[in-house]
């Protein structure tokens, strides 16, 4: 893993982790709102990027609730066979925020583990918990 | 040892030596089935290298639909379109130029594949088609704008916009089938016709390509442009 746009979850640099690659390639539309994905970078095609997904295809979402780079009350709905993605380091993350939904072929696989280092190993589960009000 | 011979050895000797043969000689017995069931299954040694070939270098595919009329599968044509897909040019790198027809995975529905032509790349305006929202569109980086070359009945970027460049899959450069269309797609081009030559059905045909080609680059302003007239 390489690069500051997903701190504190994944580290800068030094880490190794576990794509799973299958399970997405047998059953593409089983994706959960909350999971760490690697898709293809829309922006540059020969790199590998790893965000988590916000919003499913039909959701409301709002695009930066920080307001770094857009008003903080815009909202748009994630189109037919699309996805919001961010990266945990709002700061430091080029992603749904800057380039709009990414289509949902372009998505590989999800993280499943981190296995280096060893002492910070851990599985990265597929379910969400909801903050209900 | 052909399958032939081996056969007639084993058919002209009489029952007792067969049997004292296969009782001495186990490996041989099935050293023969294997050459009796193994000719038809040698296509599978080949199998590795055909799959890396269709998947990295060329490919042949049908083509199906109307949308990319009349370039592909015309009303006048009674078979689709049997086509080679070039897949090494897009795997190494190759920068998309417009005008060329590819092939690319529909970004609403992944399991479909779709084939369109390169309207637009990155940098470009584009005034867009009815279904689209916006009336002109800014290609971004590391994107293309896909169109069918009819424009009544196509799915493409009037739909769902701009492509990013790792959707596309192949780009189309030569049509095997049916045979009076066969050859390589060529950027349509002004035809000239020679001197005292009546103009002849080919040059109406060639002559209206390229006057859909103008009359879909008029649509796009290149980056180029752009920065000339500011």
């Amino acid at each position: 893993m390489a690069g500051p746009s997903m701190l504190p979850t994944l580290d800068n640099s030094g880490e190794l982790v576990l794509e799973s690659i299958l399970p997405h390639r047998l059953f593409p539309n089983q994706l959960g709102r909350g999971e760490l994905i690697t898709l293809t970078s829309p922006v540059d095609p020969s790199r590998i990027i790893c965000k988590r997904v916000i919003g499913l295809p039909g959701d409301v979402v709002c695009v930066d609730p920080t307001g770094l780079k857009a008003h903080s009350t815009e909202h748009v709905l994630v189109p037919k066979g699309h996805i919001w993605v961010a990266g945990d380091n709002a700061a430091w993350s080029k992603d749904s925020r800057d380039y709009g939904p990414v289509s949902m072929a372009l998505v590989r696989g999800r993280i499943a583990a981190r296995i280096y280092p060893l002492n910070r190993f851990t599985v990265f589960s597929k379910n969400a918990t909801y903050i209900e009000h | 040892m052909s399958l032939f011979s081996k056969f007639l050895k084993l058919s002209g000797r009489p029952l007792t030596s067969r049997r004292i043969h296969s009782a001495t000689d186990p490996e041989g017995s099935s050293r023969r089935t294997w050459a009796l069931i193994g000719r038809p299954l040698r296509w599978i040694y080949w199998l590795p290298l055909g799959l890396g070939f269709t998947q990295y270098f060329y490919t042949l595919k049908t083509v199906r639909g109307r949308s990319m009329q009349p370039t592909l599968n015309p009303d006048t044509s009674s078979w689709d379109d049997i086509v080679i897909f070039d897949r090494y040019s897009i795997n190494s790198g190759e920068p998309i130029r417009k005008g060329d027809i590819v092939a690319l995975q529909d970004p609403i529905n992944s399991r479909k594949m779709l084939v369109k032509r390169v309207v637009a790349v990155a940098g470009d305006i584009v005034k867009t088609l009815p279904p689209y929202p916006d009336a002109e569109v800014f290609i971004p980086e590391g994107h293309v704008w896909v169109e069918g070359d009819e424009p009544f009945r196509t799915l493409d970027s009037n739909k769902f916009g701009p492509v990013p460049l790792a959707l596309l899959d192949s780009k189309l450069m030569y049509i095997v089938w049916p045979l009076d269309r066969i050859g390589p797609l060529r950027p349509p081009i002004s035809p000239v016709s020679k001197r005292g030559a009546s103009r002849d059905f080919r040059w109406y045909s060639d002559m209206a390509a390229f006057e859909r080609e103008q009359r879909r680059q008029s649509r796009v302003t290149t980056r180029s442009t752009t920065t000339s007239h500011s």
